[in-house]
């Protein structure tokens, strides 16, 4: 019987700052240590993993790279807590442990030939990251594409480079903002559901996927809903204090369902209808 | 199903002689508190209880259970431990807390198998021991089930005056009954219409009923009724009732080290606690005893028998027993049946 | 005996109060001996109010208990009171909690009952086993009058009371607002019987007789919860960084959270022996605390829970302190 709770070792093999300060965001390249084992992992975009730092403790991330980008798997990681805080210590050449790929995954498939709106907000953008990047690897398979993302201020916001990069492409639109004015910021500034108003997006043969805080969440679903936007067509990930990650410890339940398996990605339309806290 | 009968005389045979091909855990009394322990004699066997205080799910779903060891830090070496995987008999096993194992497969099996419970569940046989004497809060009867069923033993034993009828009902049960064939002989049909003489009388002890036709249906209208709130308000958040539940498997994980060591463990949780889900944020979905409380009771009769079709409650009793101030299950289910929706 | 309908109009007097948000006692149980504390939020629910020798729950546990949530856009925060019912051991808590200023006095609004002694569960269970219909027990000088099944027994107070109850020297309420009835006159005294008796043994004996106590525990930290006095926000043993306990169960762990525990209530324990009727595995932990009372007031002269003026004993320092290894 294989082990479940047993993690694969992975070599840090890059880590890049994406945000200072505070609540500094990192992403961590890992490759795993069997050639084998890291082939073989395959997952989808909005899947999760793991990540063990051996004496500290486990912590269940988004994988922010694109299972296009082969030979490593990216996390990327806000230093709140306990692991966290360890994890940001590491440097490259240092072993974790993985477990995963773990919850469900966005219906990549199902939304082929769709136009996308993607929302996200600080470190919700983690998830959406793989998402982008999967749509922009399997760029003709899909209709429009929007990138609507936002954060405190410039020094806050994530993958800038990446960014930087999209904003060149013609087949994506990349709406940026920050929430306060700032010397030098040409683009919007205001709060991410107002840019999103401001973008307004087609609902039509369109999804909208918002990953962020849950106040910021709370009013894109109120805004999107405003713009035309049915309960079917609206996703989100959610989070929840997690131990296990397979469904088992019982901890990261919203009502009958589990954010480590039947989620994290869920439809505002499923939402509606749990009765439970989030 | 093999019928047989084994009189009361050879019981301490019959346990030396499983003994010597299996290892046995059974009832011992131990300072007033009755607890399935591993047994090295048949005189250490104490049959004269209504139940053990802690479940014998721990037996499987150990308390604390090392999931593998590790050096501390950045090198990253894993030292994987080997799961015990000896035969073993659990003896004495009342029907309802085996019931609760079977309810308990569902968790450990579903997508990921856990090799830690199952590997144990695969290896042990389950020799029950029905009741006779129910105990004040036991309510099995609410269930369908009843104090002398054999539904999800191996081997089920009931006491019928100067003997045991013993009904043997699977493969593992009737590899175990080869070990000590020379004690049994076939019951006759008079011993069959004794044990449910038994069953029956037993049955008419228990008194308390739960009410549970519709439940699921209806704890989805009165989610947010302030009756919860009633009912939560005076809970202490002991945990008590959850780790005496045999149907319980919330656990949390962690890594315990020294200096050069560690070991990663499992060791049981309570939902009652308020860091339960107490995010690294600070942010607390449950911050309320209500909202726990709450979520306990429709974890055992909304969500799982949603998700596996089985209400998560075999009516021990023990919660019951052991709530220092009085919170009763039964109590709680039927008003929230009765509640105004 | 309690005057129950003296005990009801008393809560009807203070729930009706506009300062106070609820007033917590005791009702019957769902079965047998079983008493529960019961939340009056109007007139309505004091009548369910009783008084008996099986009301043995301190509430002193619950004003600690409740939640502050963070305040909604424009919600005030409700300072109400809290109306307590209170025996005599269950206002040596309240006081403690006023002396540590984990309470203040105008914060709860107390209901004292002079107390003449509650019954173990343990030991009239064990006496009338299965009882599922509520039973009435009521007392008759020295001894209780219990009916059940129909037929009447009157048993000697000693067999069933409490062992705290045997040598209680405070059974009325240190500090109250309603008095119920008039004080009881007590001659009883604590001599420590039991603890002395331990304390004669050799140290072997004395780790065998704990070792075995201690294998039992479980670590459901009903004790903890049940005790009035630990209500600190973040308890010692969930702390991770550092982390004082480690979570797994075995017998050095749980030595290390009893013996620590007790230490955290030296001074402040004021004997209402919850923790050992809450804990499951029948682990006899008042003989802890009560080895630590002991030395408190040998040492100290001190008595936890009874002026609720004065300062709490390890928090003060008196120039007179023996402290012979410093001076």
């Amino acid at each position: 019987m294989k082990n479940p709770y047993q993690p694969r070792l992975a070599t840090i093999d890059d880590i890049r700052e994406e945000v200072g300060g505070q609540r500094a965001i990192k992403t961590f390249r890992l490759k795993f240590q069997d050639k084998d084992i890291q082939k073989d992992f395959n997952f989808l975009p909005g899947q999760c993993a793991m990540v063990s730092l051996f004496g500290t403790g486990e912590c269940f991330f988004a994988i922010s790279s694109s299972p296009t980008q082969k030979g490593h798997i990216e996390v990327s990681v806000m230093k709140l807590g306990k692991v966290t805080s360890a994890l940001h210590e590491c440097e490259p050449g240092d072993v974790v442990g993985v477990r995963g790929p773990y919850g469900n995954s966005f219906d990549v498939n199902g939304w082929q030939s769709k136009n996308l709106i993607f929302i996200g907000g600080g470190i919700g953008q983690a998830p959406l990251r793989s998402l982008i990047n999967y749509v922009v690897d399997n760029r003709k398979k899909y209709g429009k594409l929007d990138v609507i993302y936002g954060a405190r201020s410039s020094k806050d916001l994530s993958y800038k480079q990446e960014f930087a990069e999209m904003e060149k492409r013609k087949d994506v639109n990349v709406h940026l903002s920050i929430d306060v004015e700032e010397d030098g910021w040409k683009k919007f500034v205001g709060f991410v559901p107002t840019n999103l108003l401001r973008v307004k997006p087609s609902p039509k043969n369109a999804i909208a996927v918002t990953c962020g805080p849950p106040i910021m969440i709370k009013f894109v679903i109120q805004n999107l809903e405003k713009l035309g936007f049915t309960e079917d067509q609206i996703f989100t990930t959610l989070e929840m204090r997690m131990k296990c990650g397979i469904g088992k410890c019982g901890r990261c339940n919203i009502g009958n369902l589990y954010v480590c398996k039947d989620g994290p990605v869920f439809s505002y339309k499923q939402l509606k209808n749990i009765q439970g806290e989030r | 199903m093999d019928r047989l009968i084994l009189p009361k005389n050879k019981m301490s045979e019959f346990i030396n002689a499983i003994k010597t091909k299996y290892q046995v855990f059974a009832p011992v009394e131990n300072d007033g508190v009755t607890l399935f322990k591993q047994i090295k004699d048949s005189s250490e066997v104490n049959l004269d209880f209504s139940n053990s205080k802690v479940p014998p799910k721990a037996l499987l779903f150990k308390q604390t259970e090392t999931l593998f060891k590790f050096t501390p830090g950045t090198k990253g070496k894993i030292d994987p431990v080997d799961i015990p995987n000896e035969k073993t008999v659990i003896f004495g096993i009342r029907p309802c807390d085996a019931k609760s194992l079977t309810i308990l497969d569902h968790v450990f099996k579903n997508d990921f198998e856990d090799p830690y419970y199952l590997t144990k569940r695969e290896n042990t046989v389950l020799v029950g021991l029905s009741c006779n004497q129910p105990d004040v809060n036991c309510f099995c009867t609410s269930f369908d089930d009843g104090p002398a069923s054999a539904e999800h033993v191996d081997i089920l034993l009931t006491d019928i005056g100067d003997k045991y009828y013993v009904e043997v009902k699977s493969d593992k049960g009737k590899q175990l009954a080869k070990t000590v064939d020379k004690l049994l002989r076939p019951a006759s049909e008079n011993d069959g219409e004794k044990k449910k003489e038994v069953e029956k009388k037993a049955a008419d002890i228990i008194t308390r009923h739960q009410k549970t036709d519709g439940i699921v249906d209806k704890l989805d209208k009165i989610f947010d009724n302030p009756f919860w709130k009633n009912i939560a308000v005076k809970c202490l958040g002991c945990g008590t009732c959850t780790y005496l539940c045999p149907t319980c498997h919330c656990f949390d994980i962690q890594d315990e080290t020294t200096m050069a060591k560690g070991a990663r463990i499992r060791v049981w949780d309570s939902c009652m606690r308020p860091e339960y889900t107490l995010q690294a944020s600070g942010y607390n979905p449950r911050p309320t005893r209500m909202n726990r409380v709450r979520n306990r009771v429709y974890h055992k009769y909304s969500y799982y028998p949603k998700n596996y079709d089985i209400i998560a409650c075999v009516g021990c009793g023990r919660c019951i027993d052991n709530c220092p101030t009085n919170i009763d299950i039964i109590d709680v289910v039927t008003k929230a049946g009765e509640v105004k929706a | 005996m309690v005057d129950e309908k003296q005990l009801r109009d008393a809560v009807k007097k203070t729930v009706s109060r506009d300062d106070v948000k609820y007033v917590v006692g005791y009702k019957n149980g769902t079965y047998g001996f079983q008493v529960t504390p019961v939340f009056a939020f109007s007139l309505e629910d004091a009548d369910k109010f009783i008084f008996s020798p099986l009301c043995v729950n301190n509430l002193a546990v619950y004003p600690m208990l409740e939640e502050k949530l963070p305040l909604r856009k424009g919600e005030e925060e409700d300072t109400r009171k809290i109306g307590l019912v209170v025996k005599g051991c269950d206002s040596r808590a309240i006081v403690q909690i006023i002396q540590e200023k984990g309470l203040k006095r105008e914060d709860v609004v107390l209901i004292g009952i002079p107390c003449t002694g509650v019954i173990d569960p343990k030991k009239i269970n064990a006496k009338f086993p299965h009882q599922t219909k509520t039973v009435d027990v009521k007392e008759d000088g020295e001894k209780f009058v219990i009916k059940v099944n129909g037929t009447t027994h009157k048993i000697p107070k000693d067999e069933l009371l409490f062992e705290k109850c045997k040598h209680c020297e405070n059974p009325n309420p240190v500090i109250y607002d309603i008095l119920i009835g008039k004080e009881v006159k007590t001659s009883k005294k604590e001599n420590y019987e039991d603890i002395k008796s331990l304390e004669k043994k050799s140290l072997e004996e004395k780790w065998d007789y704990w070792k075995k106590q201690f294998e039992k525990c479980i670590r459901c930290y009903a004790c903890r919860d049940a005790c009035p006095m630990c209500y600190c926000k973040e308890c010692m043993v969930d702390q991770l960084s550092p982390q004082w306990i480690r979570r797994s169960v075995n017998l050095s762990e749980n030595t290390a959270w009893h013996l620590m525990r007790a230490f955290h209530l030296a001074g402040r324990c004021i004997g209402c022996g919850e923790c050992e009727r809450a804990c499951p595995m029948d682990i006899p932990l008042t003989k802890l605390n009560k080895k630590i009372e002991k030395d408190i007031k040998e040492m100290f002269d001190y008595t936890p829970g009874i002026d609720a003026e004065e300062k709490p004993l390890l928090a003060m320092f008196k120039p007179d302190d023996p402290e012979e290894f410093i001076l």
